[in-house]
């Protein structure tokens, strides 16, 4: 069991930080995803790990190896590859079978024979072994890189956005499958996504990057509800959250909040937003903390569309004075466009951050 | 007219034009067939005859009987030997051109494209005097170490360029699965390039097995002589004897022709299909 641990890393590529100053520290067995948008150096940070770009500063740990002058060769890690990168002039059994071969490992062929086997077995890839990479399909593709990655039962599997090629049904199949196999073989597993709910549902950890730079690392349910700063709110969940800049002023068991031109009662948030009492704050919304009605207490709103998605229907209400906020309702539930309806906040699920430093206020 | 006439017209043009393009081409080295299949007598007979109605192998036996076995073997060993040296140095500098960013790396391709612009018979003086200095003039090593230094740079370039449609992923995966730089060129990069291995490969074996000036000057022995020089030989002692001469040039198409057939799949296909996706 081998754990990772970045100290200070940077990387520029010319003007551009690509990673500035990371400090992440994996422990032995765990499955970490960076999770982030486009160009926020995820891919980076594994690359550095991998040994395929040199960090500008700091330090990079596998075990209690410093790596950071070691060749990839050298350090011990698999990686499956976002677009697989399989050796095209090899067979799927020879793919498989090459990291066995190299130098300093070489294993008797029997021995590479069966594990090569007992892997494809696993992967469920026995049938192909004897086909070229451009006779398979993106999944088989796919299961013959991971196949290509286990074979040599690494301490740090890397993995780059592996399930971005698929379809959306073969991607939950497969994101089963890469969890089952980390179960089995307890390897520290390093995984790249943009996709959350892959994140959410794979991980032990998640860091969550923007511009280069580490925005929190912890736990998916951490993540999820209790957002470092409104980026990492932002990001995660499965809309956009609605940020509601105002004052909020405790009252009691209760909190009121000011925005420009409309007041909400935020009904027994009076202690979660305590923190953000008597100051200036920006207010997060997720469409699940919101419940809709057609009469009865809350805030009220107008109806402007609503929409089915998966088993929820969303509506988006226009909060009376206010910006509009998109919350979950029922999905059996009717609402007409421009119908009057009353909103209520759950409020254990608010969140509340500095309008300055975007730091959550909620501890 | 309608569309399938017209289709039909514009290929019976095509075809034509290509048939016409592929006669002038090969009407010459016909021709020399022919000649050599012909008792000498008849040569240069009256209206000439492009199919001999008595051929005969008079010419080549002959080729043989005045020993033009040892040009050959000479030809053979000095392109094969600048064919393997050309691209054992080519790959490995094409390499670290396409993957490696080091200072004066723009110096070095600017030089390359320089020296490949350089005419040869500009320098024929000098690399004499050099290889006369080094002993190595009139040998078939000096041969060799010169042909090679001749196409070297259009190795390097022409592999420079294909190494570098090999995708870089590819290449990544094999150094993490343990494998160096240099196994990662021999057993991901080189397999990989068997087209661009060929077309250097190619280039570099019609030179030497053709060139006839810098072989004429740099050498003067008999036991050195390559199949080119020792066609002019054949020139010089018979005079205007076609025979013999035509049949020696035939001996020295035959082998080009052979390779490029045997190679010819290599232009065609690229190797590096379902590799990468995305
Ligand atoms: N080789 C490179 N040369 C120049 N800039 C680079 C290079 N690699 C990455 N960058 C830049 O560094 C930043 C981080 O890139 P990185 O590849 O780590 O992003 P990412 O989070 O993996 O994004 P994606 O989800 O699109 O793969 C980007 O701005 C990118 O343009
Ligand atoms: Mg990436």
């Amino acid at each position: 069991m081998t754990g990772v641990r970045f100290s200070g890393v940077s990387k520029r590529f010319g003007a551009v930080a690509a990673l500035d100053s990371l400090d992440l520290a994996i422990e032995a067995g765990e499955f970490v995803s960076l999770l982030g948008p486009s160009g926020s150096g995820k891919s980076t940070t594994l690359n550095l790990l991998a040994g395929l770009i040199d960090a500008d500063a700091g330090e990079i740990r596998i075990g209690e190896r410093v790596v950071n002058d070691l060749p990839p060769d050298q350090r011990d890690l698999a990686m499956v590859f976002q677009n697989y990168a399989l050796y095209p002039h090899m067979t799927v059994f020879e793919n498989v079978a090459f990291p066995l071969r190299a130098r300093g490992r070489s294993a008797a062929e029997a021995e590479i024979e069966a594990r090569v086997k007992r892997v494809a077995g696993m992967l469920g890839v026995t049938e192909l072994l004897a086909r070229y990479p451009r006779e398979l399909s993106g999944g088989q593709q796919q299961r013959v890189a991971l196949g290509r990655a286990m074979v040599r039962e690494p301490k740090v599997f890397l993995l780059d956005e592996p399930l971005s090629n698929l379809d959306a049904r073969l991607r939950i199949r497969m994101r089963r499958d890469i969890k089952a196999l980390h179960e089995q073989i307890r390897s520290t597993i390093v995984y790249v996504t943009h996709d959350q709910a892959e994140a959410m549902t794979l991980s032990t950890r998640i860091a969550v990057f923007d511009k280069g730079r580490l925005q929190q690392f912890d736990a998916p349910e951490a993540i999820y509800n209790r957002p470092a700063n409104v980026f990492v709110a932002n990001f995660v969940g499965e809309r956009e959250i609605a940020l509601l800049a105002g004052r909020v002023e405790r009252d009691g068991a209760d909190a009121r909040f000011h925005g420009a031109g409309y007041a909400l009662l935020l009904t027994g948030a009076g202690a979660r937003l305590a923190p953000a009492a008597g100051r200036a704050a920006t207010i997060g919304v997720r469409a699940e903390a919101v419940a809709v009605s057609a009469d009865g207490p809350g805030a009220p709103a107008t109806v402007a569309m609503t929409e089915l998605s998966g088993p929820d229907r969303i509506v988006y209400a226009r909060i009376a004075g206010g910006p509009e906020i998109a919350c979950r309702a029922e999905p059996r539930s009717t609402f007409a466009s421009g119908q009057d309806v009353r909103l209520r906040f759950d409020p254990e699920r608010l969140h509340a951050f500095d309008p300055g430093t975007t730091l959550s206020l909620i501890p | 007219m309608s569309w399938r006439a017209r289709s039909l017209l514009r290929r019976a043009v095509n075809a034509a034009i290509m048939l016409g393009i592929v006669a002038t081409a090969l009407f010459p080295i016909l021709w020399g067939l022919s000649t050599s299949l012909k008792p000498t007598e008849r040569i240069l007979e009256y209206p000439p005859l492009l199919v001999p109605d008595q051929p005969t192998l008079a010419h080549y036996r002959m080729l043989w009987e005045t020993g033009i076995g040892r040009p050959i073997l000479n030809s053979a060993i000095v392109s094969a030997a600048t064919v393997a040296l050309c691209l054992v140095l080519g790959s490995l500098a094409g390499y670290a051109l396409a993957r490696f960013a080091f200072r004066g790396k723009q110096g070095v391709m600017l030089a390359i494209v320089a020296v490949m612009s350089i005419p040869l018979p500009s320098v024929l003086v000098p690399t004499f005097t050099f290889l006369v200095n080094l002993d190595l003039n009139d040998s078939l090593i000096g041969l060799v170490l010169l042909y090679t230094a001749y196409q070297l740079p259009i190795t390097v370039w022409i592999l420079y360029g294909y190494f570098r449609t090999v995708p870089e992923q590819i290449e990544q995966a094999a150094m993490i699965d343990g494998y160096g730089r240099l196994a990662v060129l021999r057993k991901i990069v080189l397999p990989l390039s068997g087209p661009g291995l060929v077309a250097a490969g190619l280039f570099v074996l019609t030179f030497a097995w053709n060139d006839f000036v810098v072989a004429v000057v740099m050498s003067s022995s008999e036991s050195v002589r390559t199949l080119p020089v020792a066609i002019y030989h054949y020139l010089g002692f018979f005079g205007r004897d076609w025979g013999p001469l035509t049949a020696a040039a035939m001996v020295s198409i035959v082998p080009v022709i052979g390779v490029f057939v045997v190679f010819q799949r290599y232009f065609l296909s690229g190797m590096t299909g379902g590799s990468v996706k995305g």
